[in-house]
């Protein structure tokens, strides 16, 4: 049985969601430590699933639900990828801080 | 408009707050930060409360007052709960100066957001999220900044790296986002209405034509924690929500989930890929700063 949900509580839960998101994206620019950076891509997902829940359960119709588990593989692919990469950056310059690497500015 | 208004005015205070609450050198402003934020907040959803959901509220155009929420009544405390929760949480993780408790705080974020899709009637979304993002994910996390922290992270009186303690930009990162945030505010507070076409069937009708002859093949019965018999969906006529997102996913999106596979796999080869991959004079030159740790294995290409 789905949820009816109102359209002021969905308001609600879009809130919540865009405001893990919006902090999610502030702590990506913001902080230097790279595996803290990647926890941050991971906070915008979180935000990103409550919205799609909350539409879900808006429409009556659990696609929204089905996608979240697509965002949790490519969340889970991209953790092991970006993991990955940090051990190896960090490899090269003993250093998790990401503006060891500026010279990629060009 | 009015509540656009107190949406922006709250979008500011947020900023404010969270600038204050980003780690910085100079003075420790963490103690304004923290109640600015909070007070924000909580002024949103004192405002939010009475001027979305109280049908006599100044918006509500008359009528009886009381909440017009979807939910049973009961629930929405459980929002607001899990909501403050889960951003306090989210605060914590981007502020906080050490990895390994920022990654404890984002578990935090994981179990309040599984918390919201319980409200939400969402059950199997809860259980995953916390299996996958607070079980598989995290453990990730904690294994990474235990392998990649600098020797000289435990140095004089346990400080942090430099980098960890000093945020870059934390001013224009701030306004960024709650710039963002604003934008995205002033149109979620829109009265929508739900797509009708877009509604499932009724469950009887999904019932009817997904699960016949399965009584037949299925003789499991359910049995819950407690040791009762849970109400069988055939025969109550209701369909849970794992049944519903598993229907919808290998009903509608079968293509979907070969992608899915095939993007698994090109992880797994990748993440092999990079974690074999040499890196020159690394070894050597952590050799020098390894020495004091311990006897060092002779063999082992690292990764």
């Amino acid at each position: 049985m789905l949820l009816a949900l109102s359209s002021p509580m969905l308001s609600h839960y879009l809130l919540t969601g865009a405001v893990l998101f919006m902090l999610g994206l502030v702590g990506f620019i913001s902080r230097r430590n790279m595996i803290q950076m990647f926890l941050c891509t991971e906070m915008m997902f979180q935000g990103v699933v409550v919205s799609l829940v909350a539409f879900s359960a808006f429409h009556g119709n659990v696609t929204g639900q089905t996608f979240v588990i697509f965002v949790l593989t490519i969340a889970a692919a991209e953790a092991a990828l970006a993991l990955g990469l940090v051990v190896l950056l960090f490899r090269h310059r003993r250093t998790l801080d990401a503006s060891a690497w500026s010279a990629l500015n060009g | 408009m009015f509540p656009q208004l107190v949406l922006y005015l709250a979008t500011v205070c947020g900023a404010a707050a969270l600038y204050l609450l980003m780690p910085k050198p100079g003075r420790d402003l963490r103690v304004i930060g923290g109640l600015l934020g909070a007070a924000t907040l909580g002024g949103l959803w004192l405002v939010l409360l009475p001027l979305y959901l109280m049908k006599g509220g100044p918006l509500g155009g008359g009528g009886t007052v009381g909440l017009h929420t979807g939910f049973d009544g009961a629930q929405l405390p459980f929002y607001y709960a899990f909501s403050a929760v889960g951003i306090v949480s989210a605060v914590r993780v981007i502020t906080h100066t050490r990895p390994v408790y920022a990654a404890l705080w984002f578990v935090m974020v994981v179990i309040a957001s599984a918390g919201l899709m319980l409200t939400l009637a969402a059950e199997f979304m809860a259980l995953a999220m916390v299996i996958i993002y607070g079980g598989a994910i995290l453990v990730t996390y904690m294994f990474v900044i235990m392998l990649a922290t600098p020797p000289q992270a435990e140095n004089e009186d346990g400080m942090t790296p430099d980098y960890d303690r000093v945020a870059s930009e934390p001013l224009w990162a701030a306004v960024a986002g709650f710039l963002m945030l604003a934008v995205i505010l002033s149109v979620v507070f829109m009265p929508m209405a739900p797509n009708q076409a877009a509604r499932l069937p009724d469950d009887a009708v999904l019932q009817a034509s997904t699960f016949t002859g399965r009584a037949i093949v299925d003789e499991l019965k359910y049995s819950t924690p407690s040791g009762a018999m849970a109400p069988d969906s055939e025969a109550t006529g209701t369909i849970r929500n794992v049944e519903h997102v598993g229907l919808d996913l290998f009903r509608s999106h079968p293509l979907a989930i070969e992608l899915a596979g095939i993007i698994l796999l090109l992880a797994l080869i990748g993440a092999v890929v990079i974690a074999k991959t040499r890196v020159d004079g690394a070894d050597a030159d952590a050799a020098p700063e390894r020495m004091d740790v311990g006897p060092v294995e002779p063999s082992a290409p690292a990764g």
